[in-house]
């Protein structure tokens, strides 16, 4: 028995952040919208590396922090430069992000992004969990018109899809949105993490927090020989503790993705703060990490593509964001779709609302400022060289060596560079890229 | 509540609904309470009866609803949650059961259930149950058919298959009503088709109150310990005697005797011994 | 640098354990065995978080699907063309995150 195949407005694949903005910017417009999710709940396939920024939900659920279900407001938050037996950090504190509107915060993103796809289902969106997009439906000339699901009688007629289908977006790349070059594993990352338990007063004790108040670390080095990075956050009652490693990195040398996790636990400046611990859950994602250079077409005919699925993931060193970008590019993805729907045109030129969107705000606009930051930070030499050098030079800074009289800075600074076997040349050109992108 | 109209038979399915992590959204039923689903449907389908319909019956809180969707995106007719706590004794599990069978659905035929719940409790609410409407039982099924034979009330024949010890099977041909459990691996419940999955999310959730009864339960269970008996005060003149006066020790038990007699007698004579001797009393 | 931590570590099936898959019968992900016997760089069986590609001794290498993170990190540092397949497990099957 075959049924007439289900048809709606928009079909939405994905119910992570931008799956589930899409759907309810759609569905406030009034479009009947079908939100696709393979997990059994939204957000059961989905971690990250600590900190989501939702200020963006302002437009789409003003006070959403009367009720996100997140573990802790960031108010202080540090950045770490680690080599084998040093660690420099610089560390913010501000009260001001204690108190709504807020900054950032903690969440597991399992609760996070259900939360986010029950305020789509209560805007009228249809949540379908436990059904996997396996294709796109195309008509005879060729124009996408729905998504062909693992169930049976499967097939979704839609006048547009949102492709919101995380990081290995086979929708995508079935649409040929992606050039060859962009979906090379040069371009991601994989972030591997523990959570460990610990008792809340303790928690608050290591890393000086009270309350709702918490704490992320970002860590430049400490992942071994390979190109990346470390983190450590904390939740109510857990910490997240990871690495984020450069694929092809990671497999051209031998140690694996755990073993850089406990060296990095092991680190005397990481040690005291989650000894103890019981590791409650091992987690691990890709990340799309070259920015701007590796995202896909994002607009053809009847489909859109947004969030990880469209590599909207700012790995910027100092800047590390996804989560917003993908409530924010699937929020103008829905808008767009909405536009074109009343225009009655879903081709390519009629969803053209959706980049012109992307490019009037934050979501272009940071990853064109910052599109060479990624290639930056992951170079070998702020990777290796320049964590060396900048702790050795502080270590002399602050080393008193009587009778040695105090060294003068530029000097430390020049003898350190050489001893690092970093160039002058290639030190202004990092510095140069590094003023032009963060500038 | 909506208007079913009178099914030609009516297969019920008892789920239990088991949150076993404190978090809903993981929470559900055993793979034998989704094979009972699946075996109740096949059933239906061979009975050649377009009007036979499943029901779903279930315990539990609001949470319990996502669950009971599954059950009518899969082909349940109609579903049913009785609203109550899941913890309670499987005797009042089974009586509640039987209460909204009796009231809601007005009597059953065939109850199918899964022969363990996902937190593996006793297994005993299918026996309570068909204690509770006086039907037969079959229990921990390997196979559970009906041929479109019918009984001379008109109600399907049940064959089932059972494990016996050493790898033997025992074929059962049950009459209705009957409780019937079935094991986890007798079939995989179908997968919903993309409307049917949309269809449930619409669909009516029958609620009904829970137990009306007084909570009662035992605050603490101790070992049974015999009550103290009053022994009186050893006769005898010296320590020694009366030791032996209490334990009797030394002295030729005057009971004992063997007899020869048909087994009714050997039990009253038996019985009047025991008066005798002190052991039983009036 | 592989410092000893001055607390237990856990096993890594230990570690595993912590997560939660509901594994479907059907294996998402398959490896071409005989394409895999050629392979001398074998980037998978470091890179794989999950560690579930094993070598064995006659050269091959074994593949678990069972617990899965569904990543994608195999597919994207194998370089051998074909060798593994990937797809996504079927709908509601899978790990299933909780506190990450």
């Amino acid at each position: 028995m075959t049924a007439e195949p289900v048809a709606v407005d928009v079909v939405v694949v994905g119910a992570g952040p931008a799956g589930s903005c899409a759907a309810t910017a759609l569905a406030r417009r009034g479009h009947s919208v079908i939100l696709l999710e393979r997990g059994p709940f939204a957000g059961s396939k989905n971690m990250y590396g600590g900190v989501v920024y939702p200020r963006i939900l302002d437009q789409l659920h003003p006070n959403w922090w009367e009720e996100v279900p997140i573990q802790r407001w960031i108010t202080r938050r540090s950045t770490m430069v680690l080599t084998d037996s040093q660690a420099m950090t610089v560390d913010f504190r501000s009260q001001h992000w204690a108190d709504p509107p807020y900054n950032g915060a903690t969440a597991y993103r399992p609760d996070f992004d259900h939360w986010l796809a029950q305020k789509a289902e209560a805007d009228g969106v249809q949540v379908v969990t436990s059904t996997t997009a396996v294709g796109l439906l195309r008509d005879e000339a060729g124009r996408i018109v729905g998504v062909r699901t693992d169930r049976p009688d499967g097939d979704l007629r839609a006048s547009v899809v949102i492709a919101c289908d995380g990081v290995n977006s086979f929708l995508a790349k079935e649409a040929g949105l992606f050039r060859e070059h962009q979906t090379a594993a040069d371009n991601y990352t994989v972030g591997v993490k523990e959570t460990i338990a610990l008792p809340r007063d303790v928690i608050e004790q290591r890393f000086g927090v009270r309350g709702r108040e918490g704490v992320d670390i970002e860590i430049l080095g400490g992942t071994g020989g390979v190109n990346g990075g470390g983190f450590v956050y904390t939740n109510l009652d857990t910490l997240g503790v990871g690495v984020v490693l450069k694929l092809p990195a990671l497999a051209a040398q031998q140690q694996r993705p755990e073993e850089i996790i406990a060296d990095l636990k092991a680190h005397p400046a990481i040690a005291p703060l989650v000894e103890g611990g019981e590791v409650v859950e091992y987690s691990a994602h890709l990340i799309p990490e070259a920015g701007r250079s590796m995202m896909p077409t994002l607009t053809t005919d009847g489909m859109l593509v947004a969030g990880d699925a469209a590599s909207m993931c700012l790995a910027a060193g100092i800047w590390l964001e996804g989560v917003n970008f993908a409530m924010a590019s699937g929020m103008y993805a829905g808008e767009a779709t909405a536009d074109a729907l009343a225009a009655g045109d879903t081709s390519a030129p009629g969803l053209a609302g959706y980049e012109r969107r992307l490019g009037d705000t934050f979501v272009l606009r940071d990853h064109d400022k910052l599109h060479r930051a990624p290639g930056l930070v992951l170079s070998d030499r702020v990777q290796h060289q320049y964590p060396q050098m900048i702790a050795n030079v502080v270590e002399r800074v602050f080393r008193v060596d009587n009778p040695q009289p105090k060294p003068g800075l530029r000097r430390i600074v020049r003898e350190e560079r050489k001893r690092a076997g970093i160039g002058i040349r290639d030190l202004a050109r990092d510095a140069w890229t590094g003023l032009r992108s963060f500038g | 509540m909506t208007d079913h109209g009178t099914p030609s038979h009516r297969i019920v399915v008892c789920w239990k609904w088991v949150d076993l992590e404190g978090d809903a959204r993981r929470a559900g039923v055993s793979a034998a309470d989704e094979a009972a689903l699946e075996t109740a449907l096949a059933m239906t389908a061979s009975l050649d009866a377009p009007t036979a319909e499943v029901v779903v019956v279930t315990l539990g809180p609001p949470e319990t609803d996502p669950v009971l969707r599954r059950a009518l995106a899969a082909g349940a007719h109609r579903v049913v949650r009785i609203d109550a706590s899941v913890d309670l004794p499987s005797d009042r599990v089974a009586a509640a059961l039987a209460e909204a069978m009796n009231d809601e659905l007005g009597g059953v035929d065939i109850v199918v259930c899964g022969d363990y719940s996902p937190d593996r409790g006793s297994g005993s609410v299918p026996a309570f149950l068909a204690a509770e409407l006086g039907a037969a039982q079959a229990l921990g099924l390997i196979q559970l058919t009906v041929d479109g034979r019918v009984d001379a009330s008109g109600a399907p024949v049940v064959r089932a298959l059972r494990r016996l010890d050493g790898g033997r099977r025992e074929q059962l041909t049950v009459t209705t009503p009957a409780v019937l459990s079935v094991e986890g691996s007798v079939a995989t419940l179908r997968r919903a088709t993309l409307a049917a999955e949309l269809a449930a999310k619409q669909a009516t959730i029958d609620v009904v109150p829970g137990p009306r009864h007084a909570e009662q339960h035992a605050d603490s269970i101790r070992p049974f310990r015999p009550r103290t008996r009053v022994v009186p005060a050893p006769e005898g003149q010296s320590a020694l005697d009366r030791v032996r006066a209490l334990t009797a020790a030394g002295a030729t038990s005057a009971h004992g005797e063997t007899v020869t007699l048909d087994p009714p007698d050997a039990a009253a004579r038996i019985v009047s011994a025991l008066h005798e001797w002190g052991y039983l009393e009036s | 640098m592989s410092r000893r931590p001055e607390w237990p570590e856990i096993s890594f099936q230990d570690r595993m354990d912590t997560t939660r898959f509901d594994v479907h019968e059907r294996a998402h992900i398959v490896v071409d065995g005989d394409t895999c016997a050629g392979c001398t760089t074998r980037e998978c069986v470091v890179a794989c978080p999950a560690n579930l590609f094993v070598p064995t001794s006659d050269g091959g290498i074994v593949f678990n699907y069972e617990q899965c993170f569904e990543c994608g990190t195999c597919y994207l540092v194998c370089n051998r063309e074909g060798a593994i397949s990937w797809s996504y497990p079927d709908g509601g099957h899978g790990v299933v995150f909780r506190r990450t």
